[in-house]
């Protein structure tokens, strides 16, 4: 064998190498547990309450598309300064529908079909109504839950 | 050589065995010997199944913070978990993954210590208790494969709950204690989570401390045909210190573990499948998890009647016989360790055993259609 | 007439007997054309307790018919009676007299012949003041619509045969339109009308085909009227009127079509004006998408290929074949486009990469392609391909989206790489330990 000084050093050096790669080791597991145990972006998920917007986004009977899940949802903010929201696929064949300020009413343009601010169908071809959600405004924040 | 002054470490040592007498165990560690021979190889696999075990439980607590056990959100979570969560797919897929090596090595272990006759006085309530794992693993395995509440999954439940309502006088009693109902619900899910986080690691705690506790005391076996024959106790085999030859072996085999788990989630991430719906009809091809094929493969193979007795029943009963036979190989065996025929029959016995479940596996996966 | 009308006929003179008959006559015996139903609210007996249905209800056969299904009937619920319609006096007769319940004077007319039952409902059902009594917003247009139709057409000139208010709508079991039993509720017309039209035997007298009902049967009206319960689905009556019906050759079929399908309708519209063209002679909806079995579009409907309806008109070299072709690459390609976003974004879904933003992006390019299809229907190319573009613009966004969701997947890959090289450096500096100690320690 070789003399005792190179072996102390070759064990000093592996000594060394195993200590830092179990560290690498534990940071590496640890690094994704700490990442994975603090909260993320969103506490949950967004399939039964989104916030659609802020308090000052929309103007009395003006209304805008917002993201619920995968979906699209539409926010109203009616005359009165009040809030309706509804789910946004058309029932008839699932394009976007928007809202018409000049009806007051919710309009679908691929096939003219109308909907009123409850999200009944009134008009054309959708053959039921837009699903209703429940909108609550929370200090600056509005959020829409499904009911 | 002179040791220098007691450092920090060793006055903490100090002050901890005044209190707490633990120095017993680092003891009891130092002076364990692990036999050295050609079969000791499966020593690891006790020690493996163990450190997969405890993979699950971290990662299992880890699901924990983000699971939730109802029907109508339960999909959605393991759904924000693999999406929304950072590195939770990676703590989803390793969760999923090792629950199936963890079921393969505790196979393999069982397997292993049976050929290798460890089970042979004094160490029958080691088998025991191990058996008894077995089993809990396999209940872990099925309760925590319905928790995503996918359809796969939701079907497979259903099938399963509808053979333990096979067994005679208690299978409809147990049906609906698994259910919790007559049908799998949102209640079954919730039942099952109770099982998978609560009743399955209170058992399996106690059975673990048990088992290992009776590991310790008895030491290592050694096998029949190794040294002297016969007593598992024989020093004239040669040995090797459990601490650190051992645990560093052992550790060799729980990093590589690891890896191998790393890998196959970023590799092959475990599929969330579609949600599931109880009024959708059963897709084609419904099967439950590899590890329960081959008893599924055997009812499927059975005939509808034998002499005028319902055939899935049958099979059932044949399974729990099969379950009660585990239990009871130590008290079956000679205990010699010998070549008598009895010791021989077992041996082919065990073999029968592996062979009928590695072809009833294959054959559930053998594509559909002759 | 009563005996005493009689006497006092009889003790007249002959000539005066003769201007009083004829006056008798005309006031009584008439037509029932001139005979006045009451026309206060229903006095006199309740209609249960009339005497035509004391004695009608214990006949037999197609005496007994009349009252068979009158607690169904709507004009009993709403407190008419057989009198209202028919005459006659419902107090008396009772005992078995039919002379004194078939009572002329009171306005008897007995059972109306087919071509007499049209007027015979309009007594009522045309006069306004009576019938808003019962139903202020209902209608009374239907005996001078059904006059324009070649149901009354043919009525007026004395056909037996052609259809009356009563083949619809039943005769004394008559239900309101709105009660899901009555025979003209939306789902029963179609079985209504092909009573006769469906009827080869009937049909073949008019040389009328009979296949209309067997193909409305195949349409997507019939599939969401039927399998859907969408009571607002056309049938028969929708597209051809109720009592006013006519046949195929209606002024204009888009007008038809195009009171539900307004965009369509008014984009063929536009198009008359701009082309100068007269449209109602040749394209109409039904050139390609039939009149009856109006099937689910497809998109091999538009183009150049064998199941086009275009080169039904169009030859080749012709502006509108080279436009048609156009329009079923563009809807091929954003078809196809979208369904690749669709499959990567799935993909990288189950692999547990976030991709809900991406998909609410992408409905943007189904609502495009939906846009596309209708914009055909203007045969306006550029309109269409402007639509085509945006819907490939968010199209190729989603693939990008897709490819992103990829790359996060190799990201991961390259995590684990690193993390594997410190498990080897690990495991080898575990070996390289193991041996050391025994090498050491002589074992």
């Amino acid at each position: 064998m070789s003399d005792p000084g190179s072996a102390q050093s070759r064990r000093g050096f592996l000594g060394w190498f195993l200590g830092t790669s179990v560290g690498a080791m534990c940071a590496s597991i640890l690094y994704p547990v700490a990442r994975y145990i603090s909260p993320p972006d969103v506490p949950e998920a967004q399939t039964s309450r989104v916030v659609a917007g802020r308090v000052g986004d929309l103007k009395p009977n003006e209304g805008k598309i917002f993201r619920f899940g995968s979906l699209p949802g539409l926010l109203i903010k009616t005359e009165d300064g009040g809030y309706r929201a509804v789910s946004a696929t058309c029932t008839h064949l699932n394009c976007t529908v928007q809202y018409r300020s000049d009806l007051k009413q919710i309009w679908c343009a691929c096939h003219n079909g109308f909907y009123d601010l409850t999200g009944k169908n009134v008009s054309g071809p959708p053959p039921r109504p837009l699903d209703e959600f429940k909108v609550n405004v929370a200090d600056d924040e509005i959020v829409v839950s499904k009911t | 050589m002179t040791s220098p002054a007691p450092g920090i470490g060793a006055r903490l040592f100090a002050w901890l065995e005044e209190r707490t007498g633990l120095s017993v165990l680092s003891d009891l560690a130092r002076k364990k010997r692990v036999p050295r021979h050609r079969h000791t190889i499966w020593y690891y696999l006790g020690g493996m199944t163990l450190f997969l075990f405890g993979i699950q439980v971290g990662t299992g607590i880890l699901l924990l913070l983000y699971y939730r056990p109802s029907a109508s959100e339960a999909f959605e979570s393991v759904q924000f978990i693999m999406t929304r969560v950072p590195f939770g797919w990676l703590i989803r897929s390793i969760h999923s993954w090792s629950a199936n090596l963890l079921v393969l090595t505790a196979f393999v272990h069982m397997f292993s210590v049976f050929f290798l006759k460890a089970y042979r006085k004094p160490r029958e309530l080691t088998w025991l208790s191990g058996a008894l794992l077995l089993f809990l693993m396999l209940g872990f395995g099925f309760s925590g494969y319905l928790l995503p509440w996918n359809e796969l999954a939701f079907f497979a439940t259903q099938v399963g709950t509808q053979v333990a309502g096979a067994v005679p006088v208690v299978g409809p009693f147990t049906l609906r204690l698994l259910r919790g109902g007559d049908l799998v619900t949102g209640g079954t899910l919730t039942r099952f989570y109770g099982f998978h986080v609560a009743v399955l690691p209170a058992l399996a705690t106690l059975l673990v401390g048990a088992h290992l506790i009776l590991v310790q005391k008895h030491g290592m076996s050694v096998p029949p045909g190794v040294g002297k024959g016969g007593d598992s106790h024989d020093e004239s085999v040669p040995s090797m210190p459990f601490l650190p030859n051992f645990l560093l072996r052992d550790l060799i085999g729980w990093v590589a573990a690891l890896g191998i788990l790393a890998a196959l989630a970023a590799l092959f991430p475990w599929e969330l499948g579609t949600k599931a719906d109880p009024f959708a009809p059963a897709p084609a091809g419904i099967r439950p998890e590899w590890y329960f094929a081959w008893m599924f493969q055997t009812l499927k193979l059975l005939p509808s009647h034998i002499l005028g007795l319902e055939g899935e029943m049958l099979g059932v009963l044949g399974f729990g016989a099969g379950g009660l036979l585990l239990l009871l190989v130590p008290f079956l065996d000679g205990g010699r360790g010998g070549t008598s025929g009895r010791d021989r029959l077992i041996v082919a016995c065990g073999w029968a055993v592996v062979a009928f479940m590695a072809a009833m596996t294959i054959l559930v996966y053998l594509p559909a259609g002759k | 007439m009563s005996v005493d009308a009689t006497r006092s006929i009889r003790r007249a003179g002959s000539g005066r007997r003769l201007i009083l008959a004829s006056l008798v006559s005309l006031l009584t015996v008439a037509p029932a054309r001139a005979a006045e139903p009451p026309r206060e609210a229903p006095a006199g007996p309740r209609p249960m307790e009339t005497s035509c249905v004391s004695c009608h209800s214990q006949m037999d056969d197609v005496l007994l018919e009349p009252t068979k299904h009158m607690q169904d009937d709507i004009h009993f619920l709403k407190g008419l009676s057989c009198h209202d319609c028919h005459g006659g006096n419902p107090a008396a007769g009772g005992d078995g007299d039919p002379e004194a319940a078939h009572d002329r004077k009171m306005g008897w007319t007995g059972k109306p012949s087919r071509t007499q039952i049209p007027a015979f409902c309009a007594k009522c059902h045309a006069d306004a003041a009576f019938m808003k009594r019962f139903n202020p917003h209902t209608r009374i247009d239907q005996y001078s619509e059904y006059r324009t139709s070649v149901h009354g057409k043919k009525n007026a000139e004395g056909d037996e045969r052609t259809a009356v208010c009563v083949d619809c709508h039943g005769v004394h079991g008559i239900r309101a339109v709105s009660d899901p039993r009555s025979s003209v509720y939306p789902t029963k017309v179609a079985e209504t009308c092909s009573a006769c039209h469906a009827d080869e035997k009937r049909m073949g007298h008019y040389f009328l085909p009979t296949t209309q009902h067997e193909e409305y049967r195949k349409s997507v009206h019939a599939h969401a009227l039927y399998d859907e319960g969408d009571t607002s689905a056309p049938t028969c009556n929708d597209c051809h009127g109720s009592h006013g019906a006519v046949p195929p050759g209606v002024g204009n079929v888009a007008n038809v079509c195009g009171s539900c399908h307004t965009r369509e309708a008014t984009m063929f519209r536009e198009t008359e004006a701009k082309l100068k063209l007269d449209l109602a002679a040749c394209i109409q909806c039904m050139v390609c998408h039939s009149n009856h079995a109006v099937l689910p579009p497809d998109d091999r409907m538009v183009g150049v290929g064998d199941a086009s309806t275009c080169t039904g008109c169009h030859a080749e070299e012709d502006k509108g074949y080279k436009a048609a072709a156009q329009m079923a690459d563009g809807i091929g390609a954003l078809v196809k486009r979208l369904g690749e976003a669709n499959e990567r974004l799935d993909r990288a879904e189950r692999a547990g990469v976030e991709v809900g933003p991406d998909r609410f992006d992408l409905q943007k390019g189904r609502d495009k392609l939906v846009e596309a299809r209708v914009l055909v229907h203007s045969f306006d190319l550029e309109k269409f391909l402007a639509a085509a573009k945006e819907g490939l613009e968010t199209a190729d966004a989603g693939v990008a989206a897709g490819d992103r969701a990829e790359a996060e997947l190799r990201t991961r890959r390259l995590g684990l790489w690193f993390s594997l090289l410190v498990i080897v450096a690990v495991l080898i500096g575990l070996a390289l330990k193991v041996r050391q100690i025994e090498r050491t320690s002589g074992t």
